[in-house]
């Protein structure tokens, strides 16, 4: 039973990770149909960012120097900053990168075909995953927890330890879920960004700035994803390949709640963290494959259930 | 499908606007065969591939004989992807799975076109099986799939030990792999064995532009077009897709198959997702949809690395697959083929849900 609830402790804690990012994913889907395989690799270019904002000039982090923190020291005011606002910063900076990308890569593909533009974000996960190797290397990075993460801080509920560090990243994802919520619930801005999910052509006649929105919708998912690979990399580690397994797991919750539901998102994030943390274990699948129970699940999803659990089942014309 | 059917699916094709497809198949006859760019392309091709034995030595060949055979793998893709409209990012698997195939099968004590045969055919029925969801799902859905093989195959290899050698990899028993001795090339092993991935690619090539130009072709470009509208003609879908699947994935065991036979170590590091995305980024550069695409594409594979060897510029190529994709996207949505064929509309269409 302790190690029931303890597995459960540790599913809900990289579940909730795996839907903050799968969130990010299912925002773009829902406003442009487009599933951004650059998510992931968006928001490990933050994560490197906010590991440069918060190590000091010159110092290593896991054995080696962290490129860029010499030009960091230089140009950004009161540097290394504290690691609550480097991830901060890291958000801002996801932000400005999913606006851009989406301003002047996506936009001017907007009349092409799906396929052209799937094509342009697995190029942009190409691309920045080799950009990040390049510049920080293929090493395995600790990334300072934002979250009290001592060897005793936990709660004992059960027998088992529910750690702080859980706790935290649940309250940031609640927190993050209320705010989007409350962003497109009560602004105007949330108000043409709903308008534009429902029907685009009609909101562009009503006068909602299209174009506008969406660099915002591109910027507010690139923030939340930042978010994630901030959080995972003060769970696990940050490495090149770490947020290309946390796409895969990202896309599995989308899948498995439906790509155009946000809470779909979350609940499947939830069965995705269970699912890797309690099959394993009870199944006997070894520890490597972790990546194999998730995709299971994704594929019988998708058989079973091809818009998922939440998500709208569209009808096509011919 | 009866005649009438194909007939009609030829027509639909055409108001699809296809221009590959002749209004009047007399047409292409007008120009002499010399003035074709084609013929001309054909003639650039043969000297391109008739160069490296004399320029290379024994180990850049053999580097070179394992990035020519992943057009076997790219033309795979292309297949799939630009013919059929299924996205595959996870082609390296089937490569992975063709070497180890073949690495077992020489243990066996096969002779070498038979295990190479049953190394592809097994890789066929291999993805035909992973590719059933396909059958069921489609557009982005399958990238999505197909990405997640890719990544879930590494780890699935290491654990795989009898079969794979686990996490070092495992000896392929080479020998065999010599040149019979009336050519009189037992000075020049390599050079034999490129020769012998020239003959393996070109008879894919062969079999492939037959099939894309027969009925299942043109079906499998109606499936791709207008799914209601090819069920409607009587195509039989999931017929296809899995055929498609089949031959496509079977390519890709082939390429694998010929890694074997040039590297005598095999190692499930050889076929991570980063292969998978690079075979991908190689089809859409070269051009999704003209068979030629793959020949382009694979050029790419063997140019990149060795301009940036010579550069020494990048630690990783990869970031010129990536920004080499989104700029060809940009600039010329139907590759370099599209390029060379007067091409420039847009790429064909995958169903967004």
């Amino acid at each position: 039973m302790d190690l029931l609830l303890q597995r459960c402790f540790d599913g809900m804690f990289t579940g909730a990770i795996y839907a903050s990012l799968a969130i990010a994913i299912v925002m773009i889907f829902r406003s442009t149909g487009l599933l951004n395989f650059a998510q992931g690799e968006m928001a490990m270019t933050s994560g490197y960012v906010a590991l440069v904002l918060l190590t000091g000039s010159g110092a290593t982090v896991s054995m080696f120097p962290v490129a860029g923190t010499g030009f960091a020291s230089t140009w950004v005011p009161f540097h290394p900053w504290p690691t609550w606002l480097a991830i901060l910063g890291a958000c801002v900076f996801g932000a400005a990168v999913g606006a851009l990308i989406e301003r002047f890569i996506m936009r001017p593909l907007e009349s092409k075909s799906t396929l052209s533009q799937v094509n342009v974000t697995i190029g942009l996960l190409i691309l920045l995953n080799g950009l990040t190797l390049q510049i920080w290397g293929p090493f395995v990075r600790v990334f300072p927890s934002p979250f009290p993460n001592e060897i005793d801080d936990y709660a004992l509920i059960g027998g088992a330890r529910l750690r702080f560090t859980t706790i935290g990243v649940w309250v940031v994802l609640l927190v993050v879920i209320a705010a989007l919520g409350m962003l497109l619930r009560y602004t105007k801005t949330g108000l043409a960004f709903r308008a534009i999910t429902s029907n685009r052509e009609a909101a562009a006649l009503v006068g909602v700035p299209i174009g506008r929105t969406l660099t915002l919708g591109w910027a507010i998912a690139a923030a939340i994803g930042a978010l994630s690979a901030a959080l995972i990399g003060g769970a696990i580690v940050l490495e090149p390949l770490t947020m290309m397994k946390m796409l895969i797991y990202a896309l599995a919750a989308a899948t498995i709640g439906g790509l155009d539901s946000p809470l779909g998102a979350i609940v499947g994030g939830f069965i995705v963290g269970l699912t890797q943390a309690l099959v394993p274990g009870y199944l006997g699948v070894p520890t490597e494959l972790t990546l194999l129970p998730p995709l299971a699940a994704m594929v019988i999803a998708l058989v079973v259930r091809p818009h998922g659990l939440f998500g709208t089942v569209p009808v096509s014309r011919v | 499908m009866t005649y009438g059917a194909d007939d009609q699916l030829f027509e639909l094709e055409r108001l699809n606007g296809d221009e590959s497809v002749p209004a009047d198949p007399a047409d292409s006859t007008q120009q002499r065969w010399w003035q074709k760019r084609a013929t001309i392309g054909w003639i650039i091709l043969a000297i391109a591939v008739a160069i490296p034995p004399f320029i290379t030595n024994d180990l850049q060949l053999n580097r070179l004989s394992r990035l020519v055979v992943l057009a076997l793998a790219v033309l795979g893709v292309n297949l799939l992807t630009g013919y059929t409209g299924l996205i595959s990012l996870g082609h390296g698997v089937f490569v992975g799975v063709g070497a180890f195939a073949m690495a077992n099968l020489i243990d066996t004590g096969l002779p070498l076109v038979l295990a190479g045969l049953g190394a592809t055919v097994f890789t066929g029925v291999i993805g035909v099986i992973l590719g059933l969801p396909a059958l069921r799902v489609r557009g982005l859905y399958l990238a999505l799939i197909t990405f997640g093989f890719a990544l879930g195959f590494p780890p699935l290899a290491r654990r795989l030990g009898k079969l794979t050698g686990g996490v070092t990899g495992r000896n392929v028993s080479n020998d065999a792999f010599s040149p019979p001795s009336f050519l009189g090339l037992d000075d020049h092993v390599q050079i034999f064995r490129y020769g012998m991935c020239l003959v393996v690619v070109a008879i894919w090539f062969f079999i492939a532009h037959n099939l894309v130009n027969s009925r299942v072709g043109r079906a499998m470009r109606t499936v791709r077009d207008n799914e209601p509208a090819a069920a409607t003609f009587g195509v039989n879908i999931p017929y296809i897709k899995a055929g498609a699947v089949g031959i496509s994935t079977a390519m890709a065991g082939t390429a694998g198959v010929m890694q074997a036979i040039l590297n005598p170590y095999v190692s499930h590091v050889d076929f991570d997702a980063f292969l998978s995305l690079r075979l991908y980024a190689a089809a859409v550069m070269g051009g999704l949809g003209a068979l030629i695409g793959a020949v382009f594409g694979v050029a790419a594979l063997i140019l990149v690395p060795t301009l940036n060897d010579i550069a020494g510029l990048l630690d990783n190529d990869a970031i010129v697959f990536g920004a080499g994709l989104v700029i060809v996207t940009f600039l010329a949505p139907n590759g370099i083929a599209g390029v060379f064929q007067g091409k420039d509309d847009e790429a064909e269409g995958v169903s967004q849900r």
